[in-house]
């Protein structure tokens, strides 16, 4: 599903955010990317939705190698990937559905259809009774189900969030958690980046951990002495 | 797809229209004011170029008689050259019915000069092959005999004509100008449109929005904010001649009254909202194209 070989990314000549990273994430599995602050969890997610090019080496989603996709190309990858901020990142002036409706309409989702799509997500985040209401009037965990249901709404192979409890209370991050949980149950893919150990450690998950923009700990590690120079070359 | 493509893109026109009333109001104002300079103008000419050759075939050559020439054998004599196309008898009574439509406030001091009365006089319309023989045939003209004196007209018609165009070339400079300032205040209330919706730019992207997309509601909000302009600008012009036309009804102008009788066909009315719309485009395009959204 997702492959990175010897990935590094540079921000100028002296500030290296990512040092020569490699891993593999399978089709199903449910990961965690952490590591203290500035490890460079966030920039290991923005390459992996193509926010961001690596300086060196390669990624490849769902058999794309994204680094040289066409920028013509980019939004049709983009919609086969949910994603989620920690500042949710939901539209104040409209309301829960058409925050929703608003991502349907980019895929040209029949009216119809987008309300039931809405609906659906909506009940699956336990927020469908809160369909007309304004982000304005919800509580941070609401609003980040909103946003977790806007991911989901088109239906993405895989599903990245960014800090998505940061601003939660312990309680609402682990039914977060279980909600990431239940839809990784459902075939996503789903990788969350979070410092927050406990957490990690209840959910029990796959773990990358992060440190200085180095990989130090995968249980599942990609082949040793793989350099760059040797990984697949795969076309867009 | 398509009709939620158009829905979508109308719908998010609207809410930037929104998003900045003020803006968008200076906007339109200033397109409908670009539009309604060269309008008017327009208008004006439009309806005196319509007198300048309305009714009759302007004469190139006007003949007085003497008071004992034969009017209809001077006018024959006249017919006769090759240049000449027509030849019209102005009788005693209908200069005098001219003189009073042009000069409204002499009437009465004409009625008091009783026995006055004018001269038969003979407009000769030369054809338009020959126009450039005018000073000729007003020569030979001038020599047959019942012949006062003669003045040749077409200089003036020539002259008025250049005149009209003149003005209706500085009436579209000074619209094109007014233009690109309405196009320069789309652009910037496009600009600030983009800046405030940012962050939802931002998430259409993410979401795999693509750049036709994101861009198509803007260019369509600075469209659909020239048309509106190019409207207001056709209503006021409408307004505008219908006020003309009635301050001329309750006190008519011996020219003014005769010429203001006819507003825009369909087509060039047309032109005033679809102008606006593409300036408006093209402000915003100038704005949304500038750099990366």
């Amino acid at each position: 599903m997702i492959q990175v070989f010897h990935v590094s990314k540079e921000y100028g000549r002296y500030r290296h955010a990512l040092t020569d990273v490699s891993f593999t994430i399978n089709k199903g599995e449910f990961v965690f990317l952490t590591g203290p602050s500035g490890a460079g969890k966030t920039t290991l997610l923005r390459l992996l939705f193509r926010d961001e090019l690596p300086t060196e080496g390669q990624i490849v989603v769902n058999g794309r190698n994204i680094g040289v996709l066409p920028s013509s190309r980019l939004p049709y990858f983009r919609r086969t990937v949910g994603i989620v901020f920690q500042d949710f990142k939901l539209i104040g002036r409209k309301t829960v559905f058409e925050n929703l409706a608003f991502v349907q309409t980019i895929l040209g989702t029949p009216p119809a259809e987008q309300k039931r799509r809405a609906y659906q997500v909506l009940k699956q985040v336990g927020l469908h009774y809160r369909m007309n209401a304004y982000p304005s009037e919800l509580s941070g965990g609401e609003q980040q189900r909103v946003a977790i249901a806007r991911a989901l709404v088109n239906e993405p192979q895989l599903l990245l969030a960014d800090e998505p409890t940061g601003n939660l209370d312990p309680a609402l991050s682990e039914e977060i958690m279980h909600l990431f949980a239940e839809i990784n149950l459902r075939g996503t893919v789903v990788v969350i980046a979070t410092h927050d150990v406990d957490l990690i450690r209840r959910m029990g998950k796959r773990v990358l951990t992060l440190d200085h923009g180095r990989l130090r700990e995968d249980p599942v590690r990609a082949p040793a002495g793989l350099a760059a120079r040797e990984a697949p070359f795969l076309p867009a | 797809m398509i009709r939620v493509a158009v829905r979508h893109a109308f719908a998010e026109a609207w809410s930037i229209a929104r998003s900045g009333p003020g803006l968008t109001a200076v906007a339109v104002g200033l397109i409908a004011v670009a539009l309604y300079i060269p309008g008017i103008v327009l208008l004006l000419t439009q309806n005196v170029a319509r007198l300048a050759s309305s009714a009759e075939e302007p004469a190139s050559i006007v003949a007085t008689l003497l008071p004992s020439a034969d009017a209809r054998s001077v006018a024959q004599a006249i017919a006769a050259a090759p240049e000449v196309a027509q030849v019209r008898i102005v009788g005693p009574a209908a200069a005098r019915r001219r003189f009073e439509r042009t000069f409204p406030d002499l009437k009465e001091a004409l009625a008091t000069l009783e026995g006055m009365e004018f001269p038969t006089s003979l407009e000769v319309v030369l054809r338009p092959q020959s126009a450039e023989k005018g000073s000729a045939v007003a020569a030979a003209v001038a020599r047959r005999p019942g012949v006062d004196q003669v003045q040749e007209e077409a200089p003036f018609e020539v002259r008025f004509r250049d005149f009209l165009k003149i003005v209706r070339r500085t009436a579209f400079a000074l619209g094109a100008l007014l233009c690109a300032a309405a196009v320069l205040s789309v652009a910037s209330a496009v600009r600030l449109a983009l800046d405030q919706h940012r962050d939802e730019i931002e998430i259409m992207r993410l979401m795999g929005a693509t750049e036709t997309k994101i861009r198509t509601p803007f260019w369509l909000h600075g469209a659909l904010e020239g048309a509106v302009g190019g409207a207001f600008a056709l209503l006021l012009l409408a307004g505008t001649y219908v006020a003309a036309g009635r301050v001329l009804a309750a006190s008519p102008h011996p020219v003014l009254s005769l010429f203001w009788v006819r507003f825009f066909s369909a087509g060039t009315a047309a032109l005033f909202p679809l102008s606006g719309a593409v300036a408006g485009f093209i402000g915003a395009a100038l704005s949304v194209g500038k750099a990366r959204l």
